[in-house]
């Protein structure tokens, strides 16, 4: 993005051709994370997201305040992979997965509660595009995003 | 029409790309907020909003009682990476293979 912007809420929504269930498995199983979220491991458990680099360093452990697979999945955000977006507030992220029929899923992905984050906003605004565009083409095409 | 060709159809217009614009410069809008930017009738505003989210490029959600407009960048960002970056690879290959030629000529 070439200006920075003063949103607080950002709202990402695209068409996947493939099921819920599809859907909420590759944003939950570290085993399609992998392959699309920057290499990184998401595991929910015990009430925490955690997302682990490569080396599994930790990237992120933040409480999930809502899971009703395969619909919606909220959870708090904390960028641990960098001091300065760590040292900021914690913000707020919620997918909603809904069936379209004829096999499409509309997914949208609302990061909010960014009042506190601006590094944190500037930061993801890149990355969720990066992240979402490689979700699709990995359940579209099995193939990962080069 | 496809997916594209709607997003393609949306942008093919000065009034809808200004309104992108605008939620680009500060997101989560009403109505009322973006008609007092153009001179247009509130109808006319709506019609052009109505194309947008058709297209996906403009989400709307409800936060209490206003209806909030989101710029949602996905659509762009799909374009390009399915159209663009693969045109932008061939002109970049292009190139060194003249960078080759001449290299070889010389």
């Amino acid at each position: 993005m070439t200006t920075a912007t003063t949103t607080t809420t950002q709202v990402y929504q695209l068409f996947i051709r493939a099921t819920p269930e599809q859907v909420w498995d590759a944003i939950t199983k570290p085993e399609f994370t992998t392959r699309y979220f920057y290499a990184s491991r998401v595991e929910l458990a015990d009430g925490r997201r955690r997302a682990y680099g490569p080396d599994g360093e930790l990237w992120g452990d933040s409480a999930i305040l809502e899971e009703d697979p395969p619909h919606r999945l909220v959870h708090e955000w904390q960028g641990l992979y960098d001091p300065e977006l760590a040292a900021e507030e914690t913000s707020r992220v919620t997918w909603e997965i809904e069936p379209q029929g004829d096999g499409v899923t509309k997914l949208t992905l609302v990061h909010d509660r960014l009042e506190g984050a601006p590094k944190t906003a500037a930061s993801v605004a890149g990355g969720w595009m990066f992240v979402l565009s490689g979700l699709k083409t990995l359940l579209e095409t099995g193939e990962t995003l080069t | 029409m496809t997916d594209d060709d709607r997003v393609f159809k949306a942008l093919a217009d000065p009034t809808r790309r200004f309104l992108l614009d605008r939620l680009f410069m500060r997101d989560g809008r009403t109505l009322t907020e973006l008609e007092s930017e153009l001179e247009m009738t509130r109808f006319g505003v709506m019609k052009h909003l109505r194309i947008l989210e058709d297209a996906g490029l403009v989400v709307t959600r409800r936060q209490g009682r206003e209806k909030l407009h989101f710029l949602n960048p996905m659509p762009i960002r799909l374009i390009h990476d399915r159209w663009i970056d693969k045109y932008r690879e061939r002109q970049v290959s292009a190139l060194l293979d003249l960078k080759t030629q001449l290299e070889e000529s010389a």
